[in-house]
C-alpha cells in the first residue's frame, strides 16, 4: 500500500505493508537511519522520534498512524547539529558508543518543549530511555545545559 | 588476572568446519555465473567488489584507499593538511577513537584539529608485515615511563586471538582494557617517525641540516632563514623519505607531552548527536537483501527442519537458509547453535516470515536438563569438595583450629550476558574470490580468519569494512554474529546480505558471564583479625570463571591461606562480558571483608586499611592511599540520616606486581526506603593515574559507566535457565536502570603513582555490588549474598 508520510519536512511516498512499524518505514523506505533498532517491543527507547510534537518509541507503531502528522528524527533536529541540545550534548561529551543517543535527545527534546526548564523529577519521568554505557549522568547535565541555551535564545530548527 | 586466561583450554587450531558450495571441478567464476542463472532473479548480477572500499557514505569509518600517499601506515597528511590516522581498535563508547589519535598527534606534533582518525585496514594487516621499528618496547614496560605496554602475544595465533606479533598492526582486538597500555608505545612511535621524516624531507628540500629545522602544529620552520612549510605541502616528500636509523627514534615521557593528558572530547560526538554515525546495521549496499535468523535455544541443539513453503509467497521473502553449529575452533571453543535464517528484500519482512515459518529443532536432552536450580546445586556441592588448590600458603587448618572465631559465608552470582544495545549483526558479500564484510567487531583478525575458513577464500582477499559499534563489553566479534552472516552470505553469492538478529537472537548470541558461587571462610584472632583464610569458588570453566583475582596472593593479609576452585561443565557459552570473572571474584572479597570487619567490631575502611598495610604487596602505599582518599572525599564517619549508610572497596588490579596496575576505592552512600526502595546516591571515587592518563575525560566517562554497569549488574540483572533456555530474552525480563537510578552525585579524583596502568575500561566500580550489600545490611539488619539485590525484601521498621 503507498501512503506518504511527512519526515523531517519532506513529504515521502512509501509502499510499504501498512502494519510495517513506523521505525522501519524510517528506515529501510525513507532511509534515514539515525533512529535505531534495539529492542523491537517498545521497552528501550533507542526508536524514539516526534510524532506530531510528541516522544514515541517508534519500533511500536504501525507507520500509518503517522499518516497526516509531521514526523521529526534526529537527522531533523537541525541541519547543522548546531540545535541548543546538540550543542549542550557535545559540551558534557554525552555519548558513549552513541547508539541509544538519538533517542535519549529525541526524549529529552520533547520534554524541553513542554517543560522548558525541567526538575530532575521531570527528567527522571519523562526520559526513559535505556543507556547501557552508563551515560545518564551526563545527559543529566545536558538536558539542564540545553534548558540553559534555549532559555538564552539560542534557537535551532526544528 | 593473567590477560590470556581465556586461551588457555581452547582447542588447538583445527580445520574449521567449512561450509563448502563449490562442486569439485567447477572453478569459482564458473560457479557462480551458473548458480546466478539457477536462481534467476534471485542473485542480482555481480556487485563491484573492488569500489567497496570507494561506498562510503558522511558517517562512515572505515578505511579507504587515501587519495595521497600515506607517510607510514597509521598516517596520511592530504595537502589541506588534514591528518587522517589509523586506529586498529574499535570504538565501542570507550574513546579510543579520540585516545589513539592522541597519542599519535603527540608525537606527530599535527594540528589536532584537522585530525580525522579512520578504521585500519584488516586487509592490509593480512598482507603487509609490521615495519622493524615497531617490534622492540625499549626499557621494561612500565616500570620506565618511555616504554610501553608490550602486548602479550604468546605463540603466534593465526586466528588473531591474542594479536599477531608480526602482522602490520599487531594488535586489532579491543578487549581487556588494553587498548592505551598495548597501543600507546607503537602510536607514539608511529607518530614520531613520521614527524622525523616530515622534517627529513623539508630539510632535504631546502638543504639544511635537519638539525636546525622545528615542526609544530603541523608547520616546520627553519628559524635562521625564516622559511616554512605545512605538513600537506611536504608529505608527498616524506612518503618517499625513509629514515635512516628509525630504532633511534624515541618518544616522549609523560612529563613531556602536551595533548596527552589533556581532557579532549571524543572526536566522534558530533556525529553521534546527529544520528550520522554508521553502526554496522546502519550499512546500505546497492542490491543488499536481509537476513533474519532464529538459532535452536537450546545451546548444542541445531534445525530439525523448517517449512519454508508456508512463508514462500509472503512479500518480499526470497529463500531461507538453513547453518550448522558455528565451527567451536573460530569461536573459541564456545558451543553456539544451527539456526536457519529467511532473505527478504527488507529485514521486517524477513522477521514477520520468519516467525511465521514453522522449525523444529534437534534438542541436546542432556541440554535441555539444565536450569538455573540444578546448576547452581552443582555449584554448592562442589565447594563441599576440596577442588584444585591454586593457592595453599602456611597451615590453613591449624590455623583454623586456634582461631578465637569462625565467619563463613557463601555468595552467588549469576549468569550475566553483554546485553549491548545494538543487536548482533553484519552484512556480508561473497564474491569471486573476495570476501567483503561490514561489522562492528572487536576482533577483526579473528573474524577475517573466520571467513577465510568459511568460505576457503584467502585471509589475503577478506576486507573488513569497520563501523562503529552500538556497544560491546565483550569483544563482538567472538560471539557467532560474524560467522552466522558469513554462512549465510556464502550460501549467496555475488549478494550482499545484511543479517540481524532480533534482540531475542541478541541474548543467545551473546557470550555470558559465567554463574558462580564462592564460599568464603575465615579465623578470626581474639582481636578480630583474620588469621586463616579458605577461599573456594565454583564458577563454569572456559571464561574467565574461577581463575580471577584471588589467584595469587590475598590482597589483605592473611598469614595462612588457601584458594581452591572449581569449574563445572554447563552448556552456556561463557567467556569475556565486562568485568569478566574478577567483578563478582571482587563482590566475593569485598562482601566478606564487611562482613569480617562487622564480626571483628571495626570500621570497614580501618579494618581494610590495617590488613593492606600488613602486607608486602608492591603497590600497597597505593592501595592505601585509594582507601584514604575515598573515606575523606565522602566524609567518611560523618553521621548519616536513618535510612542512609556508606559503605567502601577496594579495586585493584596488578596488585601482586607484575609490573602494572590499575587502583581504586570507592565509598558509596546508599539510602534504602522502608519500603524497600535502594538509591545510590552519591559516589566517591579515588583513582589511580599510573604515569599519566592519556585522557582523563574519557576516563572519568568510563567510571561513571561503570558505575551505572555495575549497578545494574548488583541490583537488577540476572540470566535465568529453564529447560537448556536463557529466560530473560528482550528488556522486559532483562531490566536496565534508567536516569532516575543514576546517583545525583558523582566525584572523581586522581592521583598520581609510578608505574603504567592496566587499564580501566571494564573492572572498576565492581565495589557498587558489595558496597551496595553492605549499606542495605546496615540499615536494614538483612544481609544478602546472592545477586541480584532487588529480587530480595528489602522492606525495613
Amino acid at each position: 500500500m503507498a501512503f506518504e508520510l511527512l519526515v523531517n519536512g519532506t513529504l515521502h511516498t512509501v509502499d510499504a505493508d501498512p502494519q510495517t512499524p513506523l521505525l522501519w518505514v524510517i528506515r529501510d523506505y525513507v532511509g534515514l537511519t539515525g533512529t535505531k533498532f534495539s529492542c523491537g517491543i517498545g521497552q528501550c527507547g533507542a526508536c524514539t522520534l516526534h510524532v506530531d510534537g510528541r516522544a514515541i518509541r517508534s519500533c511500536s507503531v504501525p507507520a500509518t498512524t503517522a499518516i497526516g502528522k509531521p514526523v521529526v528524527t534526529i537527522e531533523g533536529v537541525s541541519p547543522d547539529g548546531r540545535h541548543p541540545i546538540q550543542v549542550a550534548w557535545t559540551e558534557l561529551d554525552a555519548p558513549q558508543c552513541g547508539y541509544c543517543q538519538s533517542g535519549m535527545i529525541m526524549s529529552a527534546l520533547a520534554l524541553l518543549r513542554q517543560r522548558p526548564a525541567p526538575s530532575d523529577a521531570d527528567i527522571d519521568a519523562q526520559v526513559t530511555n535505556a543507556c547501557r554505557c552508563g551515560t545518564y549522568h551526563r545527559v543529566r547535565k545536558a538536558i539542564h545545559l540545553a534548558a540553559d541555551l534555549m532559555k538564552k535564545g539560542v534557537t535551532g530548527t526544528v | 588476572m593473567s590477560e590470556n586466561t581465556e586461551e588457555r583450554g581452547v582447542p588447538a587450531d583445527t580445520e574449521a568446519n567449512v561450509v563448502t558450495r563449490e562442486p569439485a571441478g567447477v572453478n569459482r567464476r564458473e560457479f557462480l555465473a551458473t548458480l546466478a542463472a539457477a536462481q534467476g532473479a534471485f542473485v542480482l548480477g555481480f556487485w563491484m567488489p573492488q569500489k567497496a572500499d570507494a561506498q562510503t557514505r558522511p558517517g562512515a569509518v572505515w578505511y579507504e584507499e587515501p587519495a595521497t600517499p600515506e607517510v607510514n601506515a597509521w598516517i596520511v597528511i592530504s595537502p589541506d593538511d588534514t591528518v587522517t590516522i589509523r586506529i586498529a581498535q574499535t570504538e565501542l563508547g570507550q574513546g579510543v577513537w579520540t585516545s589513539n589519535a592522541m597519542m599519535v598527534c603527540e608525537e606527530l606534533q599535527c594540528d589536532w584539529t584537522k585530525v580525522r582518525p579512520q578504521y585500519a585496514s584488516a586487509n592490509r594487516d593480512a598482507r603487509e608485515k609490521a615495519p622493524e621499528w615497531t617490534l622492540k618496547v625499549p626499557g621494561q614496560g612500565a616500570t620506565d615511563p618511555k616504554g610501553g605496554g608490550e602486548p602479550t602475544f604468546a605463540n603466534r595465533d593465526p586466528k588473531g586471538v591474542s594479536g599477531i606479533p608480526d602482522s602490520l598492526y599487531r594488535r586489532m582486538r579491543t578487549n581487556a582494557a588494553s587498548s592505551v597500555k598495548d597501543g600507546r608505545y607503537y602510536l607514539q612511535l608511529a607518530g614520531a617517525e613520521a614527524r622525523e621524516r616530515l622534517l627529513l624531507a623539508a630539510a632535504e628540500l631546502w638543504s639544511v641540516p635537519v638539525a636546525e629545522l622545528t615542526a609544530k602544529n603541523s608547520i616546520i620552520a627553519h628559524a635562521s632563514s625564516g622559511r616554512t612549510t605545512t605538513y600537506g605541502q611536504i608529505a608527498h616528500r616524506a612518503a618517499k623519505t625513509p629514515h635512516p636509523h628509525p630504532e633511534t627514534i624515541t618518544i616522549k615521557s609523560p612529563d613531556q607531552w602536551t595533548l596527552m593528558g589533556t581532557e579532549q572530547k571524543n572526536l566522534d560526538v558530533p556525529l553521534k548527536v546527529t544520528g550520522k554515525t554508521v553502526y554496522g546495521i546502519d550499512v546500505r549496499l546497492p542490491g543488499m537483501k536481509w537476513a533474519a535468523v532464529k538459532t535452536c535455544p537450546v545451546y548444542g541443539g541445531d534445525v530439525k527442519s523448517y517449512d519454508f513453503e508456508a512463508i514462500r509467497k509472503m512479500p518480499g521473502v526470497r529463500s531461507a537458509v538453513q547453518f550448522p553449529i558455528p565451527d567451536p575452533a573460530l569461536t573459541r571453543g564456545r558451543v553456539f547453535s544451527g539456526g536457519v535464517a529467511v532473505i527478504a528484500d527488507t529485514w521486517y519482512q524477513a522477521k514477520t516470515a520468519l516467525d511465521r515459518m514453522p522449525i523444529e529443532w534437534k534438542i541436546p536432552p542432556e541440554h535441555a536438563a539444565f536450569n538455573t536450580a540444578n546448576m547452581h546445586e552443582t555449584l554448592l556441592a562442589a565447594l563441599d569438595q576440596p577442588g584444585r588448590v591454586r593457592v595453599n600458603q602456611g597451615e590453613v587448618e591449624a590455623a583454623f583450629a586456634r582461631a578465637a572465631k569462625i565467619v563463613e559465608a557463601t555468595y552467588s552470582t549469576p549468569y550475566l550476558p553483554r546485553a549491548r544495545m545494538e543487536p548482533g549483526n553484519a552484512t556480508v558479500l561473497v564474491s569471486n574470490d573476495r570476501v567483503d564484510i561490514w561489522i562492528g567487531d572487536q576482533s577483526p583478525q579473528e573474524t577475517r580468519f573466520s571467513a577465510a575458513k568459511i568460505t576457503g577464500i584467502p585471509e589475503q582477499n577478506v576486507h573488513l569494512h569497520l563501523c562503529h559499534l552500538g556497544g560491546g563489553f565483550g569483544r563482538n566479534g567472538n560471539g557467532p554474529q560474524a560467522e552466522h552472516a558469513i554462512m549465510i552470505a556464502n550460501a549467496n553469492p555475488g549478494v550482499p546480505i545484511h543479517m540481524l538478529w532480533t534482540r531475542e537472537e541478541d541474548f543467545i548470541g551473546t557470550t555470558y558471564r559465567a554463574m558462580g558461587a564462592a564460599r568464603l571462610k575465615a579465623g578470626l584472632d581474639a582481636d578480630g583479625w583474620p588469621i586463616a583464610l579458605d577461599v573456594r569458588t565454583a564458577m563454569q570453566g572456559g571464561g574467565f570463571g574461577p581463575e580471577a583475582s584471588f589467584d595469587v596472593i590475598s590482597r589483605y593479609h592473611v598469614s595462612n591461606y588457601r584458594y581452591s576452585t572449581h569449574a563445572p561443565t554447563f552448556h552456556v557459552p561463557v567467556g569475556t562480558r565486562r568485568g569478566v570473572g574478577q567483578a563478582a571474584h571482587e563482590f566475593y572479597r569485598e562482601s566478606f571483608m564487611d562482613e569480617l570487619a562487622h564480626v571483628a567490631g571495626r570500621d570497614p575502611y580501618r579494618y581494610r586499611r590495617e590488613l593492606l598495610a600488613r602486607t608486602n604487596l608492591p603497590y600497597k602505599d597505593d592501595m592505601i592511599k585509594a582507601l584514604d582518599m575515598a573515606a575523606e572525599m565522602s566524609g567518611w564517619g560523618t553521621p548519616l540520616p536513618q535510612g542512609k549508610a556508606r559503605a567502601i572497596a577496594l579495586e585493584e588490579r596488578g596488585a601482586e606486581g607484575n609490573g602494572m596496575a590499575t587502583i581504586s576505592a570507592m565509598v558509596h552512600t546508599v539510602s534504602v526506603s522502608r519500603e524497600g526502595k535502594v538509591r545510590l546516591e552519591r559516589v566517591d571515587v579515588a583513582h589511580d593515574t599510573g604515569f599519566g592518563l592519556v585522557n582523563p575525560l574519557s576516563v572519568k566517562k568510563q567510571i561513571e559507566g561503570q558505575i551505572t554497569w555495575f549497578y545494574n549488574d548488583a541490583m537488577h540483572q540476572a540470566s535465568t535457565i529453564a529447560d537448556g533456555r536463557i529466560v530473560e530474552n528482550n528488556f522486559h525480563a532483562f531490566p536496565i536502570s534508567r536516569i532516575n537510578e543514576d546517583p545525583p552525585e558523582i566525584n572523581i579524583r586522581f592521583f598520581p603513582t609510578g608505574h603504567w596502568l592496566i587499564g580501566m575500561g571494564h573492572d572498576r566500580a565492581t565495589s557498587v555490588q558489595s558496597a551496595i550489600g553492605d549499606a542495605i545490611f546496615q540499615i536494614t539488619g538483612k544481609r544478602f549474598r546472592d545477586l541480584p539485590y532487588d529480587k530480595h525484601d528489602l522492606r525495613w521498621s
